[in-house]
């Protein structure tokens, strides 16, 4: 068999050929894209926080009233937290790793006059336990020491702690290969620091920063009246304890209310909602997309059968094996999804570098196309597979009967 | 003569159950993913308050770094919101019928002990007395404050209806006194139910939160030195050690609206916030070019980006998968009328003049589109229904209206019909003896 | 060549069983023009379906060119349609989006013949037809008896030691169904084995044999011819 007399006999049907052939480009061109999407949604939400999410409670105070003592608050909350059985370490911090809202600044390794450049970084105010109830891994130098954690009664942003630790990504970003352990840096008012400690990863406070694991731990009691605490669990227990939590925290202070005690999986889950919403729709979209252009193969071939059912009893009757009969409907319809995909490689670089520059979204890589090139000949070998059976199986006596 | 070709459409599409059901199909999925993500653009590109479109204006003035502008990707854009004591600057001006300067803050709301309601957080919003009256906010009880109020920053609050139901279970609370923060206020209106879609008067904390819990006099907040409690963003190095500090200082964090009746005042308010510039730069502030926009809500929703790129994005590919669709519809209705073409040949040959053959296939179109626009109707409807669950918050707007319904149908018989015509017009040429000759 | 003994074909629908063939007999020697005549219904497509091999039958014998083809497989007879027999049709069945060469290739690509090898015979079989100058017309370009003449030229490219033809003028006007006739005298004369099927006594006084059919058995009485009748040139070309 042989492709000539197949392609000569489809060219007599131009637009049907053209029709199904401009379906499959456009199918490739959306499936690509859309998948590339998929992926790289897929890729953020999956991305290692750096802290033990699954096993954090967080929880928020707000301090009112003449009768409230912030510093005081704290220190008996945290005391009382770490009592609890199945908690395993407790630190007070001003936000919330990866829930969206927190606060950043630029720092140089150099005092600023003003430095051109500067590394913007999350930073967490944690205390002396902020290193084990976060859950990250420390992997160069150490943690805080109780006497290292600062607290100024005034709120102000002059404050700069005397040492910090960083994320690789940003001793990477600062320091190159070289290393930041006992390293001075910068803040914008040209107070200075001490690394002392570097730790793998760790997600700040925007799933949606383009440097997301630029985060640094400073040894701090924010000021008040809003405190919160980030409550690290035993494995299994961590549901268990919001509730005991909320209302050992409720109990043990009038002069403050407590917002609210969620595991972290809640502001996880919030963050990425967006990414996971867009996961959906289009996983729908390219589901049904691939459905439609399967079953419009289907559809087609499945009509072709039927028109050209004396013919098919003809090519019998000279010779043809039934698996010739096959073969002849695949080969058509490999041919059309390969003039087909020609197109929708174009269509669907073109559509990509579109939402790239329209959306600022990333380049489409070309994996992704000539990957779906490969499903959508495999999707309509398939496909056409059904009808071409249905067409072998017509008996070469129809060829005798007249219609 | 109609109902005949609706009669022979039918059996035409009985003749061959599965094309048609493949056809129908296809159209319904097309329109029904085409509906959703539709609706749900809608819902996020929503002017909530469109029928003020002409006075309202957001009013922007770029104080920003002379070395870097607010947004690198988008330089051309000043700072969102303004500086407090930019803020207290404009408020001067007569030039706007209202105005309104405010901001976000926290507040501990204590009652009554005997309604036994614990202390809670809420969000407060911290505004002078013009937001009511210019964002056309409905009350349900009483009203706003007055001039009076906002000079003396007396200590009044408006409710929400939430936190009215949650403090009074939604009785008549005015004239009744909460405690925040520990002070009283007097409770001087409360609000009916009120989810303006996106949040437009403030996209800068979440656009599609819900509005705020309570609302107070703004200048409580410098009394009290209430903490801001949306974002700030400060970009001169400069030590803000009090709150005085952080009151003088180049940090934006203050939303202002002005209300402009007619193309004059918008002119007249324009100069008069580009001369105060002008006298600003030469104390040495502003160093950035001249560049205070005045923007409608409209521009406003649509500088802010409500409309992630993802629905945009989301549209465009549902348009695509319904073209996907009808072109499969296409080649499906063009096989089928050209493997009648004999039957329309022995018509043709019966006698049928070519305007019959074409309005007899293009009944079978519209009876094609119109089953296929119902149908998705109902896809749409599952379709939302699935989105329900993947936006909380938005149910009541995560509804197939009228609009959509019909818009819906619209998009399906339109489609249905163009996508017919070719395979109509191709069926008109069948000549009489074309096909009686062979076979 | 061809040997059926006792073959007998049953059609079984919901309703009815029709007996299409009973205890049917017939020879045919390699080099014979065999015509074969009866009414409408009477078994003779039926007839040629199975010695064609399109159609299995329900019990007895068939032998053809010495081989037992009752136990093949289906591939095993589509390779000897392809090889060994060529058919005729009434209504020419010819592949309506090909052009004639196109049409004259289908058995000869299904053979595995290489290009040069198939255009040489497309061209021989489409010359001996008379129609070598239309090769690149479709079939709705041509009359009904050229379209009969390509069906001929079609299974003859393979050089079938046998054909088959099913009212291969049923669809034509007498002239050109003389015409039909003519080339396959002229083909049968050059060795090839023909079994017509036609009702037209006119054209199957034409073969050396007339066979007739009635419910599905040959039968004795032959109404057009006493005997075989031989004509001159056939004796003359030592048939
Ligand atoms: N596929 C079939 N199914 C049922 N009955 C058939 C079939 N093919 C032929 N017949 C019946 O077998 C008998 C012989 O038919 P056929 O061989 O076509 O006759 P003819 O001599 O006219 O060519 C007829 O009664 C016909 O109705
Ligand atoms: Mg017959």
């Amino acid at each position: 068999m042989e492709f000539r007399p197949i392609l000569s006999a489809m060219l007599r049907n131009k637009t049907g050929v053209f029709l199904v052939g401009l379906q499959i480009a456009l199918t490739l061109a959306v499936v690509a894209n859309a998948v590339f999407i998929i992926m790289q949604r897929v890729e953020k939400i999956g991305r290692p926080p750096g802290i033990d999410s699954a096993n954090l409670i967080f929880a928020q105070s707000y301090g009112f009233g003449p009768n409230y003592d912030h510093r005081d608050t704290v220190r008996r909350d945290v005391d009382m937290l770490r009592a609890i059985p199945g908690v395993v370490a407790v630190t007070a911090l001003n936000g919330i790793p990866m829930s969206g809202g927190g606060r950043q600044s630029g720092y140089t390794i150099e005092p600023p006059t003003p430095q051109p450049n500067p590394t913007t970084s999350n930073i967490y105010f944690v205390d002396e336990h902020g290193v084990d109830a976060l859950g990250v891994k420390l992997i160069e130098g150490r943690a805080f020491t109780e006497a290292e954690i600062q607290y100024n009664e005034n709120p102000t942003n002059s404050d700069f702690a005397p040492s910090v630790i960083i994320t690789q990504a940003v001793a990477q970003q600062m320091f190159g290969d070289g290393p930041a352990l006992g390293k001075p840096i910068y803040d914008n008012l040209g107070q200075s620091a001490i690394v002392i400690g570097v730790i793998e990863n760790m997600l700040g406070a925007w799933v949606g920063f383009d440097q997301p694991s630029n985060v640094m731990l400073q040894p701090r009691l924010s000021n008040g009246p809003t405190i919160r605490y980030a409550i690290r669990t035993e494995p299994g227990r961590r549901d268990q304890l919001v509730p005991e939590v909320e209302k050992k925290l409720a109990e043990s202070n009038l002069n403050r209310a407590v917002t609210w005690v969620r595991p972290h999986t809640y502001w996880v889950e919030r963050s990425y909602r967006a990414d996971s919403r867009m996961v959906a729709f289009l996983s729908v979209i390219v589901s049904l997309m691939v459905l439609v252009t399967a079953l419009g193969i289907v559809g087609l071939a499945s009509f072709h059968v039927s028109v050209r059912t004396k013919q098919i009893g003809t090519r019998r009757a000279v010779g043809a094996r039934r698996i010739d009969i096959i073969r002849y409907f695949m080969i058509e319809n490999w041919l059309l999804t390969t003039g087909g995909v020609a197109l929708g490689l174009v269509l669907a670089f073109a559509f990509g570098h579109w939402l790239s520059s329209t959306y600022s979204l990333p380049r489409l890589e070309p994996l992704y196309p000539v990957a779906g090139v490969v499903l959508l000949w495999i999707l309509g070998q398939i496909a056409v597979f059904v009808p071409a059976r249905r067409a072998a199986a017509i008996p070469p006596a129809i060829a005798t009967r007249t219609v | 003569m109609f109902n005949y070709y609706v009669r022979l459409a039918l059996k035409s599409l009985r003749r061959t159950p599965v094309v048609a059901a493949l056809m129908i199909g296809a159209i319904a999925l097309g329109v029904g993913v085409c509906i959703t993500t539709l609706t749900v653009y809608r819902l996020m590109s929503g002017n909530p308050i469109e029928h003020r479109n002409d006075v309202l204006r957001a009013v922007t003035l770029d104080n920003w770094d002379p070395n870097q502008p607010w947004d690198d990707r988008r330089p051309e854009l000043p700072p969102y919101e303004l500086t407090y004591r930019d803020a207290m600057a404009l408020f001067e001006s007569d030039i706007p019928s209202r105005q309104v300067m405010m901001r976000k803050g926290p507040f501990v709301v204590e009652s009554d002990p005997a309604l036994g309601v614990k202390p809670f957080l809420v969000e407060a919003r911290l505004t002078t007395k013009d937001f009511f009256s210019i964002f056309d906010v409905p009350f349900e009880y009483g009203g706003g404050w007055d001039a009076a109020a906002d000079q003396g920053a007396q200590r009044v609050v408006v409710l929400s209806k939430e936190t009215n139901d949650k403090i009074f279970g939604g009785q008549d609370s005015v004239g009744k006194n909460v405690r925040l923060d520990g002070k009283d206020y007097n409770v001087i209106g409360v609000l009916a139910e009120w989810t303006p879609t996106p949040k437009f008067y403030d996209l800068n904390n979440g656009s599609f939160d819900g509005i705020e819990e309570a609302f107070v006099p703004f200048n409580i907040g410098q009394i009290d030195q209430v903490q801001p409690g949306g974002n700030v963003n400060c970009w001169r190095t400069q030590p803000l050690n009090s709150f005085q500090d952080f009151l003088e200082s180049d940090c934006v964090w203050i939303q202002y609206w002005v209300e402009l009746k007619g193309r004059d005042k918008v002119e007249a308010y324009q100069s008069f916030i580009d001369s105060y510039v002008q006298e600003q730069k030469k104390l040495g502030r502003f160093e950035r070019p001249l560049n205070n926009k005045l923007r409608t809500p409209e521009e406003w929703l649509e500088i802010n980006r409500v409309v992630a790129s993802d629905n945009s994005v989301l549209v465009g590919l549902s348009f695509m998968f319904l073209a996907v669709c009808l072109l499969n519809m296409i080649g499906l209705l063009l096989a089928k009328f050209l493997g009648s073409a004999p039957l329309v040949g022995l018509r043709r040959a019966l006698g049928a003049t070519r305007q019959t053959i074409f309005n007899q296939h293009l009944v079978e179109v519209g009876v094609i589109g119109i089953a296929g626009g119902v149908l998705g109707i109902g896809l749409a409807g599952l379709g939302l229904l699935g989105v329900r669950q993947l936006y909380e918050n938005y149910d009541t707007l995560t509804r197939l209206d009228v609009t959509m319904s019909l818009t819906a149908l619209v998009i399906a018989i339109a489609s249905g019909v163009l996508a017919g015509l070719y395979p109509t017009w191709r069926v008109c040429r069948v000549q009489p003896a074309a096909y009686l000759k062979t076979q | 060549m061809l040997h059926m003994q006792n073959i007998s074909k049953v059609f079984r629908t919901e309703l009815i069983e029709t007996h299409a063939l009973r205890d049917f007999n017939l020879h045919v020697k390699e080099g014979e023009f065999v015509a074969v005549t009866g009414p409408s219904g009477s078994g003779k497509t039926t007839f040629l379906n199975i010695a064609g091999l399109l159609e299995t039958f329900n019990s007895g014998t068939y032998q053809l060119d010495g081989q037992d083809v009752s136990r093949l497989s289906d591939d095993d007879r589509s390779r000897i349609r392809n090889q060994k027999i060529g058919f005729i049709f009434q209504s020419f069945n010819l592949i309506p989006d090909l052009d004639l060469f196109d049409n004259v290739d289908v058995p000869l690509r299904y053979r595995g013949f290489n290009a040069a090898e198939r255009k040489k015979r497309i061209t021989e079989s489409l010359e001996l037809v008379g129609l070598a100058s239309r090769m690149k017309h479709i079939p709705a370009q041509l009359s009904g008896g050229q379209q009969q003449r390509v069906a001929i030229a079609r299974a003859l490219a393979g050089t079938p030691r046998f054909l088959l033809a099913d009212e291969p003028t049923g669809n034509l006007d007498s002239l050109m169904a003389r015409q039909v006739v003519d080339l396959l005298e002229d083909i049968n004369r050059r060795g090839t084995t023909i079994v017509m099927v036609t009702h037209d006594p006119e054209l199957a006084r034409r073969a050396h044999r007339n066979v007739h059919v009635m419910d599905g058995q040959v039968t004795d009485l032959q109404p057009f011819a006493a005997k075989p009748l031989i004509r001159p040139e056939a004796v003359a070309a030592g048939v």
